[in-house]
C-alpha cells in the first residue's frame, strides 16, 4: 500500500546570481513498512528533501501526498494537525523538551492534542526503548543515546504514518547508534511504519529496504538491501 | 582588527536583535532614571520660583531687630541681601487713604527689591531722596500717574502728606483682590508716619537672604545667639528653605525622607531591568562564549570581552536615554509654560536638568558596569566542550519537570517556563514588583498635592463686584451689560437676603439666603448629597447646605419668617413663608461666620421670598486671553461706588501651584507606567528570543499557533501575576509609610487601601502583558522551522 507519494519536488533558494536549486524535480513513492535511507555529500540537498516532505518547508514546485492528502492544500493550522498526527519526527539534536520528563517527552504529541496518554502503551514504549528506569529523569540528566532513544519514543506515540529521521545517529557514538538503528528498525516493523531517515554512515545506510542518494539536489534510487555496494 | 575586542562590533553586528534588546533595555532604564530625576529637579526649580513669586526669596525673617543689628547683619559675609520691612494699614483699619482709597504703605530698604521678586521695580528708581515713593500699577492705572507727580496721602490723624513718585512697582496679588493702593517707602521716610490705630509699631522687622551654599539654619541660629533674638520672633520661609535642601522643619525631613526612599527606589529598578538584561543576553549566547574559549580565549579575555561589550552598548543606550529623559522633561516644561506664563515663563525652553542627566549617566554606566560581572563570569566559566559538543544551548538546566495533570500542555510549559529557574524567575518577577512599588510609592504624590494644593473651585471668579453695604442693590441688567464687555466668558450674580429665621420641628434657627442662577446651579450639581437640584431651579423648593447632624434634611418643611424692616423687600412688620427642602448640598462657596443656616434657592423664589431683584455680588470669569483691557472695562460699566475685587493674580497664583504639581505628579506616575509597559514588553520579548529553537522544535512536532500563544501568554502571565503579588506585598507598606510621613503627619488624614492605584497599576501591567504576548508570538508564527530545528 502507498503511503507516500512525492511528485517533481523542486526547491529553489535565493534570486539571481544566489540562486541555489536545492531539490530538482525530484519523484518518488514508499510503500507502508518500508525503511528508506537517503545518502548524499553535505549540502547536496538530503535535509531539504526530508523538511519539505514533513511539512516544514514549502517546496517551490511539487506535491506531497501521505496517504492521499495533498500536504500543501493544507492551511497552516490544518497541516500542523496533521503533521502531529501522521508525521514523527527524529532530529540529530534530539530537540526535547527540557521541561518535560522522559514520560511527558514522549507524550508530548498526544498532549498537544488534548488526547489523554494510554498509560499502557507509553509503558509498552517506555519498556521498548529501554528507558524504564529514566521515565522520570529529565532530557538533562540522561546521556546523548538515551535522549535520542525518548525523540524515536515521541515519534513513534501517535502511531504515525510515516518517520522522518534526520540523522538520528549524528551525534551519537557508535554503539548507541547501532542502539538507536536497531530501535528504529525494530519499532518500525513493530508498529508497521514508514521510515525515511538520512545518514552519512553506509553502514546504517546498508540496513535499510531502499536507499535513495541525493546529488546536486536530484534524487536517485539505489535499490535495496541486494544492492552490495551503496556508491 | 587589532585586538580581540575589536570582535565586538562585529559581534553586534551579528548578534543585533540580542544587541539591540540589550540596548533597549539599558536605553529605558537610563530613560526612567534621568526623567524621574530631571522632573524632580524642574519640579524642585518650579516650587523654587513659586516660592520666590509668593513669599520672596528671603530666607530668615528678624523680628525686633535695631537699625545697628541690621547693618551688622547686611556685613556678615553670608548674606547677600538684607532689609528692613514694615507695613501700615496691612488690615485697612488705619485708614492710610490716597485719592479717597485704602492705602497700604510699606517701608523697607532698596534692597528688598531683590529680596521680594513680586514687587519689582516696573519703571523709574527707589526713592533715595526725603518724599519720594514708589506706587503700585493700579494705582498708576487709576490715578493716570507719571513718574514725579506727587500725591496726597491722607493719614489717620486727619494730616495730609504729599509725597513725589519716583518709581512703579507690579501688581501685587493681595493689593488687586483688596482693590486697594500701595505705596513703598524707605524706612526712615515710613517712620515719619504717625502710628495711631497700628496694628503694630515701628519696630523692625529685618528679612535677610543668605548665600544658598552656606549651612543657613546654622546662620541663623548664630544670628539668634549674637542679637538675642528669641525663637518666636524668628519666621522662615520654609518652601524657598526646602527646595534648597536647607529646611530644618519636621514635616520637610519627612518629605526629603520620602524623596530619597523613592530616588533609591528609581535607582533600584533600574538597576534590576539592566541585570535582567545582560544576564538573558549573556545566557542565550553561551555557545558563543564556548566558542571563543575553544579559539584559544582565557578566561580573563572572555570575561573582559563580556564587560567590554556592555559597555559598548552604553555608548548609544546612555544618550539615548539621557536624550529621551531631557525630551520629557521638555514637553513638561513647555505645558507648564504654557497653562502659566505668569509663573512658569521664566523657565527655559530647553532648561538642561544636570542632575536628572548625571543621575541616568552615571547610574546607567555604573550599574551596566557592576551588572555585567556576573555575566562576564558566567560566560568566562562555559567549557570550551560545550560550543563544539552542541550542548550550550543555553537553555537553563530543568531540576523539576512541568506540571501537566494540572494544566493544558502549553499552559503547563508557559508556567513553567516562568517559574523554572528561580533565578530568572525572582528577577523577573521582582522587576515587574518593582515597576508596581514604584508606582505604589510614587501615587502618594496624588494625595500630597490634593492636601498640598487645593484646585480652584470652577466658580471661582476673576473678579467680583460686590454691593457696598452688602444689600441687592447691583442692578441685575449690569450683569446682561457686562456680558458685552469683550474677553468676558461669564457673568453670574447672587442675591442675598440676611438675618432670616426659620422655624422647624427642631425649633427656630437663623438663617440667609442666597439666589442662584443656572451656572451656578450647574456648579452645585456635584455637591447634591441630597434630593433634587432640578426642582429647586423649577422654583419649588429650597437648597440647604449640610453642616452636621443637626442640619436640614430633603423633604423637610420649614416656615421663614421674613423681617421686612432688616430683610430687602418693600414693605415692613414680620411675613411668615411656609418652605419645602428640595435638595441639600454637602458644600457650597460661602460660609456662615454665625453658624447660620445657608439656604440657597432661585432668582424667582427668592423675588417672591425676600422680595429682592436685584443682584447683591456679580461674579465674573473671563477669556484666557482676556487682558487688563477687559478689566478697565468691567471697571468702568460698574461705576466706582461698587467694590471691586480682582483675584485674578491670585487664581493665578493657585492654578500655578496646582499644574505645577500635576503635571510633575502624572508626570512621573506616567513615565513608571510607561516604563512598567516597556520593561514587561521586553523582558517577555527576551525570555522568548531565549527560547526560539526550543519553540521552533516544539512547531515541527506539531504545536500550533493557538498553543504557542497560549504558552507565551501562559509565562507572560505567570510574571505578571506573582509580579503584581510581591508588588502589592512590597508596595501597600510601602504607600503606607509614605502616605504616613508626607500626609497624615502634617494634615492628619489616615491612610487608605491604595485600591486605585493597584487597579491603575494592575490594568497598565495587564495590557502590557497582552501587548508582550502579541509582539512575540508573531515572530514565532514568523519563524522558519527549518532555521530553528537545523540551528540556523
Amino acid at each position: 500500500m502507498e503511503i507516500l507519494q512525492v511528485r517533481n519536488l523542486s526547491k529553489v533558494y535565493g534570486e539571481g546570481e544566489s540562486r541555489v536549486k536545492a531539490l530538482r524535480d525530484i519523484s518518488f513513492s514508499m510503500e507502508k513498512g518500508e525503511f528508506a535511507a537517503v545518502v548524499g555529500e553535505s549540502g547536496s540537498g538530503k535535509s531539504t528533501l526530508l523538511h519539505c516532505i514533513g511539512g516544514l518547508d514549502t517546496p517551490t514546485q511539487g506535491k506531497v501526498f501521505l496517504e492521499g492528502e495533498d500536504l500543501f492544500a493544507l492551511d497552516e493550522k490544518r497541516r500542523t494537525v496533521f503533521r502531529r498526527r501522521n508525521i514523527g519526527f527524529i532530529f540529530q539534536a534530539f530537540h526535547l523538551i527540557d521541561e518535560l520528563d522522559v514520560e511527558q517527552n514522549i507524550a508530548f504529541p498526544l498532549l498537544l492534542d488534548h488526547q489523554k496518554p494510554d498509560r499502557e502503551r507509553i509503558d509498552e514504549l517506555i519498556a521498548l526503548l529501554g528507558l524504564g528506569e529514566r521515565r522520570k529523569h529529565l532530557p538533562g540528566q540522561l546521556s546523548g543515546g538515551q535522549q535520542q532513544r525518548v525523540a524515536i519514543g515521541r515519534a513513534l506515540v501517535m502511531q504515525p504514518m510515516l518517520i522522518l529521521a534526520d540523522e538520528p545517529t549524528g551525534n551519537l557514538d557508535s554503539k548507541s547508534s547501532r542502539d538507536v538503528m536497531d530501535l528504529l528498525i525494530r519499532a518500525a516493523r513493530h508498529f508497521k511504519q514508514t521510515v525515511l531517515m538520512i545518514t552519512h554512515n553506509d553502514n546504517l545506510a546498508a540496513d535499510a529496504d531502499r536507499v535513495f542518494r541525493v546529488t546536486d539536489g536530484c534524487l536517485k534510487d539505489m535499490g535495496g538491501k541486494t544492492h552490495e555496494k551503496l556508491s | 582588527m587589532k585586538n580581540y575586542l575589536d570582535l565586538i562590533p562585529v559581534s553586534q553586528k551579528i548578534h543585533r536583535k540580542q544587541s539591540r534588546m540589550a540596548r533597549l533595555c539599558i536605553g529605558l532604564s537610563v530613560f526612567l532614571i534621568t526623567a524621574i530625576f530631571g522632573m524632580a529637579d524642574m519640579e524642585i526649580r518650579s516650587q523654587n520660583a513659586q516660592a520666590k513669586i509668593n513669599y520672596g526669596e528671603w530666607h530668615a525673617g528678624l523680628g525686633g531687630v535695631s537699625d545697628e543689628e541690621a547693618e551688622l547683619i547686611g556685613r556678615r559675609p553670608k548674606t547677600l541681601a538684607c532689609t528692613r520691612y514694615d507695613t501700615l494699614n496691612y488690615r485697612l483699619s488705619m485708614h492710610y487713604q490716597v485719592a479717597g482709597k485704602e492705602a497700604i504703605i510699606i517701608g523697607f530698604d532698596e534692597e528688598a527689591l531683590d529680596i521680594f521678586p513680586a514687587a519689582h521695580l516696573e519703571e523709574g528708581r527707589f526713592p533715595q531722596e526725603e518724599g519720594g515713593v514708589i506706587v503700585d500699577r493700579n494705582m498708576q492705572k487709576a490715578l493716570s500717574l507719571n513718574l514725579g507727580d506727587g500725591i496726597v496721602l491722607s493719614v489717620p490723624d486727619g494730616t495730609e502728606r504729599i509725597y513725589h513718585i519716583t518709581g512703579f512697582f507690579g501688581q501685587m496679588p493681595m493689593l488687586a483682590k483688596k482693590d486697594v493702593f500701595g505705596l513703598a517707602m524707605r524706612t526712615e521716610e515710613f517712620r515719619k508716619l504717625p502710628l495711631e490705630g497700628a496694628e503694630g509699631n515701628h519696630d523692625s522687622f529685618v528679612y535677610v537672604k543668605f548665600s544658598p551654599w552656606c549651612n543657613i539654619q546654622r546662620e541663623i541660629r548664630e544670628l539668634q545667639e549674637l542679637f538675642r533674638i528669641p525663637d518666636e520672633r524668628v519666621s522662615r520661609n520654609e518652601l524657598l528653605l526646602a527646595t534648597i535642601g536647607q529646611s530644618k522643619d519636621v514635616s520637610m525631613l519627612a518629605i526629603y525622607g520620602v524623596a530619597l526612599l523613592l530616588a533609591f527606589l528609581v535607582a533600584v529598578a533600574g538597576v534590576l531591568m539592566i541585570t535582567g538584561s545582560l544576564n538573558s543576553n549573556i545566557v542565550q549566547r553561551t555557545e558563543f562564549f564556548g566558542m571563543l574559549r575553544c579559539l584559544g580565549a582565557s578566561k580573563g579575555q572572555v570575561a573582559r570581552f563580556v564587560r567590554r561589550e556592555a559597555l559598548y552598548w552604553c555608548r548609544t543606550a546612555v544618550p539615548a536615554g539621557t536624550g529621551l529623559g531631557m525630551a520629557v522633561v521638555w514637553a513638561l516644561s513647555a505645558v507648564l509654560r504654557f497653562l502659566s506664563p505668569a509663573y512658569f515663563g521664566g523657565m527655559p525652553y530647553f532648561g538642561i536638568s544636570f542632575i536628572g542627566l548625571a543621575a541616568g549617566s552615571v547610574i546607567g554606566v555604573a550599574t551596566v558596569s557592576f551588572a555585567a560581572g556576573s555575566p562576564a563570569r558566567k560566560a568566562a566559566g562555559v567549557s570550551p566542550l560545550t560550543a563544539v559538543s552542541g550542548n550550550a544551548s543555553g537553555r537553563t538546566r530543568m531540576k523539576k519537570a512541568a506540571n501537566t495533570r494540572m494544566y493544558r500542555i502549553e499552559t503547563a510549559l508557559g508556567i513553567h517556563h516562568a517559574l523554572g529557574s528561580r533565578k530568572n524567575f525572582v528577577l523577573m518577577s521582582c522587576s515587574f514588583a518593582f515597576s508596581i512599588i514604584l508606582f505604589l510609592a510614587f501615587s502618594v504624590a496624588v494625595d500630597f498635592m490634593e492636601h498640598a494644593v487645593k484646585p480652584l473651585k470652577p466658580y471661582a471668579p476673576d473678579i467680583s463686584v460686590i454691593s457696598p453695604d452688602n444689600s441687592c442693590s447691583i442692578d441685575r441688567a449690569l450683569a446682561e451689560g457686562l456680558m458685552g464687555v469683550d474677553g468676558v466668558k461669564r457673568v453670574y450674580g447672587r442675591s442675598f437676603a440676611y438675618d432670616l429665621q426659620i422655624n422647624t420641628e427642631g425649633g427656630a434657627r437663623q438663617a440667609y439666603l442666597v439666589s442662584y442662577e443656572a451656572c451656578q446651579f450647574g456648579w452645585a450639581k456635584d455637591s447634591l448629597i441630597e434630593g433634587s437640584l432640578a426642582e429647586v431651579m423649577e422654583g419649588d423648593g429650597i437648597l440647604a447646605v449640610y453642616h452636621g447632624e443637626d442640619s436640614l434634611r430633603a423633604g423637610q418643611e420649614a416656615v421663614m419668617v421674613l423681617d421686612r424692616d432688616r430683610s430687602v423687600g418693600m414693605g415692613s412688620g414680620e411675613e411668615e413663608r411656609q418652605i419645602t427642602v428640595s435638595g441639600v448640598l454637602s458644600d457650597c462657596p460661602f460660609h456662615s461666620a454665625g453658624g447660620e443656616e445657608i439656604l440657597i434657592c432661585s432668582e424667582e423664589t427668592f423675588e417672591a421670598l425676600a422680595g429682592g431683584k436685584d443682584y447683591t455680588v456679580i461674579d465674573i470669569q473671563l477669556e484666557r486671553d482676556a487682558g487688563d483691557g477687559t478689566v478697565e472695562g468691567i471697571r468702568s460699566l460698574c461705576g466706582e461706588e461698587m467694590i471691586f475685587s480682582d483675584s485674578r493674580l491670585s487664581n493665578a497664583e493657585v492654578k500655578g501651584a496646582m499644574y505645577s504639581f500635576r503635571i510633575f505628579v502624572y508626570g512621573f506616575l506616567g513615565v513608571i507606567a510607561l516604563i512598567c509597559a516597556f520593561h514587561i514588553m521586553n523582558s517577555i520579548a527576551m525570555s522568548v528570543s531565549a527560547r526560539m529553537s526550543q519553540y521552533g522544535a516544539m512547531r515541527a512536532v506539531g504545536m500550533d499557533g493557538g498553543q504557542m500563544v497560549k504558552m507565551v501568554a501562559a509565562e507572560a502571565a505567570a510574571y505578571g501575576v506573582w509580579g503584581m503579588l510581591f508588588g502589592c506585598l512590597a508596595g501597600v507598606p510601602l504607600h503606607y509609610v509614605c502616605f504616613d510621613k508626607m500626609i497624615t503627619y502634617r494634615w492628619g488624614t489616615g491612610w487608605y487601601f491604595p485600591a486605585v492605584s493597584l487597579c491603575v497599576i494592575g490594568a497598565v501591567v495587564a495590557c502590557s502583558l497582552v501587548f508582550a504576548v502579541y509582539g512575540p508570538v508573531k515572530r514565532i508564527r514568523e519563524l522558519s522551522v527549518v532555521d530553528a530545528v537545523s540551528g540556523r
